[in-house]
């Protein structure tokens, strides 16, 4: 099935390079470059995802968002070149389901669509366990993991050990307290120590496992995950 | 600071205090004007009266005399306190018969006024004569007065004056960065007026502000909106494209991205004095991520847990780190510490550091030392530091260590 993206976008140059690249991915692309035109395109028709700039001549891409959420539930991924994290909330707040900052890397772009699109295929109750961070995702509803939408090869204690740091993003968690957090019926964390899971995890996820910099050692003080992964 | 209020208070209670003061003097300094009236009353009515010696029908007569047009009843006694003449009804004896003192001395007893006269007779009558006791009377209704517009002065003081300081509240508000802040116009006055004044400032100020604020964000979106499409660019290039030439691209758009920021960053702090987005948060862990962005980064302390924003925190490291990496030499070396319940961060490197008499300059906006190696780099980020640290009611500068070397310190309040 060729999902139907809308996408509002009033630079006409970045609208068309955006549709060429993710219509090389698959999608299927319509092009709004003003928020009535967006608004009409939707009355007349279906969409599986609404990409959104967050600036736009005729209105703001804040009312737009509140508007579309208010007629459906098709999920909004906002696109901000500002800088404010405030709009970012907001943008959230009013029932964006993801937000990129320009200049956003075209992989991430995709990696989260497709990471709102497969929410939307299995409801929202989900949506709410699925960590983001970056281009990775942790889908803690099928204990998957994946980089740019690709599953990354993670035993289930190692997947523990990983969402208990993701789940303390920002945090210095040393190895006692991992080893508490994720202590359980694993057999194998007995066998190998910690440090092994952690090299395993960062073959998996990491761009280059040699510089981590999803998960990152703290001499001395334990690990941490990495809150902006940009 | 003595609050206003209680000086416009203090200052009439004084001058309440100084008028009873000059008044009580001035009564005493006269020989008390309504004692005086007595004692002139007194000698009149014994003037008129025949002496004490003479029969009780001739002072009967005299009394009548004296009584008539009085609307009450008169007596007149002996020295004893008994009777001697009467119109009406009787009236009671003396209370201190033998009253010893000055003549003429007015009483009041029982709804009676008596008139001790020089040669111990007594007169008394069922209507005021003079005045009794007028020198007490007389400062006790001064007192009261005096007391009752005391009490009466503090509320109209505290509202004249709590509108002031109103007003200053609101204006301190406005200063903390609350642009929405404006002050009720109370009155029709000065302060009403001033209140007015406050308010249309406060909103051109606002106005001001949301002018600037929206010219950094559209600023900030049309420079994103380039670089979002040289990025897609140089990722829509086929495989044929050289990899060298790829991530060089990839490179200057990091940089662009980062100027950008820098730059509207700066003029933010400067202009926009917003809240801070503070949340709890843990330096070190802080620390580790933005050094693994950079080769050659290690980092050493333990867990500091301050309240900051994570954005502006973020940037302050980062901006250290590349500082350190443009001017500096590997590996570059940063501590994160608690001091006195504040967090330092420290960071140095192998470089030949920084020479003493640029430690203050090197924070100046823009400033470049002339035998600076690399004259890459904004030339904003160490001020940035500084200001980000300021925000945090903290302070960034460049100290000496103890083996010589040169070395920034990041303090922050937790």
């Amino acid at each position: 099935m060729v999902e139907r993206l809308l996408l509002v976008e009033d630079d006409p140059r970045l609208a068309e390079m955006l549709s060429e690249y993710l219509g090389q991915a698959g999608f299927h692309i319509t092009v709004a470059a003003l928020g009535a035109a967006a608004l009409e395109r939707l009355s007349g028709a279906q969409f599986d995802a609404i990409v959104l700039d967050l600036m736009l001549p005729d209105m703001d891409g804040l009312d737009l968002c509140r508007e579309v959420r208010a007629k459906s539930d098709t999920p909004v991924l906002m696109l901000t070149g500002r800088g404010d994290a405030v709009d970012r909330i907001v943008g959230l707040e009013l029932g964006a389901d993801d937000y990129l900052p320009k200049p956003f890397q075209p992989r991430e772009l995709l990696a989260r669509l497709r990471a709102i699109l497969r929410r939307r295929v299995r409801g929202q109750i989900t949506a709410e366990r699925s960590l983001h961070f970056g281009r990775l995702e942790i889908d803690t509803a099928a204990r998957a993991v994946r980089l740019d939408g690709v599953q990354c090869d993670l035993t289930g204690y190692q997947f523990d050990l990983l969402l208990a740091l993701a789940e303390k993003a920002g945090r210095v968690l040393s190895r006692d307290l991992l080893m508490d957090l994720v202590k359980g019926e694993h057999l194998e964390a007995f066998d190998r120590s910690i440090d092994v899971h952690m090299s395993r995890i960062r073959a998996a996820i990491e761009d280059d496992p040699k510089k981590p910099r999803r998960v990152i050692t703290v001499r001395g003080a334990g690990y941490v995950f990495a809150k902006a992964q940009d | 600071m003595l609050r206003l209020y209680l000086r416009f208070y203090l200052a009439l209670v004084a001058s309440l205090v100084l008028f009873v003061l000059a008044t009580v003097t001035l009564w005493h300094f006269t020989g008390g004007p309504m004692e005086q009236t007595g004692i002139t009353l007194g000698r009149l009515v014994q003037n008129v009266l025949p002496p004490a010696d003479s029969p009780a029908a001739e002072q009967q007569e005299a009394l009548r005399r004296l009584a008539t047009g009085l609307h009450g009843d008169v007596t007149l006694f002996d020295p004893e306190g008994m009777p001697i003449a009467a119109i009406g009804r009787s009236l009671h004896t003396p209370p201190d018969v033998h009253h010893e003192g000055m003549p003429f001395t007015l009483w009041s007893r029982e709804h009676a006024s008596y008139v001790h006269l020089a040669d111990g007779r007594w007169l008394a009558a069922s209507v005021p004569i003079g005045y009794s006791h007028p020198r007490f009377m007389f400062h006790a209704a001064l007192a009261l007065l005096a007391l009752a517009i005391g009490i009466a002065a503090y509320p109209i003081v505290r509202q004249i004056t709590g509108r002031l300081e109103r007003l200053q509240r609101g204006v301190e508000s406005l200063g903390a960065g609350h642009l929405t802040a404006r002050v009720a116009v109370e009155g029709r006055d000065e302060v009403a007026r001033l209140a007015e004044s406050f308010n249309r400032a406060a909103g051109q100020i606002e106005q001001l502000v949301q002018g600037h604020k929206a010219l950094l964000a559209n600023a900030s979106h049309e420079l994103r909106t380039p670089l979002a499409r040289i990025r897609l660019a140089v990722e829509l290039m086929k495989a044929s494209a050289d990899p060298k030439l790829k991530s060089g691209l990839e490179q200057d758009i990091a940089e662009l991205d980062w100027l950008v920021d820098e730059i509207l960053l700066a003029s933010r702090l400067d202009a926009v004095t917003d809240a801070l987005a503070t949340e709890e948060l843990d330096v070190l862990a802080l620390a580790a991520e933005e050094c693994a962005r950079y080769d050659g980064a290690q980092l050493e302390g333990k867990v500091v847990n301050i309240r900051g924003d994570a954005r502006l925190l973020r940037r302050l490291l980062r901006n250290l780190l590349e500082n350190a990496r443009r001017h500096g030499a590997p590996p570059t070396q940063v501590r994160v510490a608690q001091d006195a319940g504040n967090a330092t961060i420290t960071v140095w490197d192998n470089g030949p550091g920084v020479p003493q008499t640029e430690f203050e300059n090197i924070f100046r906006p823009f400033y470049r030392p002339s035998d600076a190696r690399d004259r890459t780099g904004t030339g904003l980020g160490l001020a940035l530091v500084r200001q980000i640290a300021h925000r945090h009611g903290g302070d960034a500068r460049c100290t000496l260590m103890a083996d010589g070397r040169s070395c920034f310190v990041v303090t922050l309040p937790a």
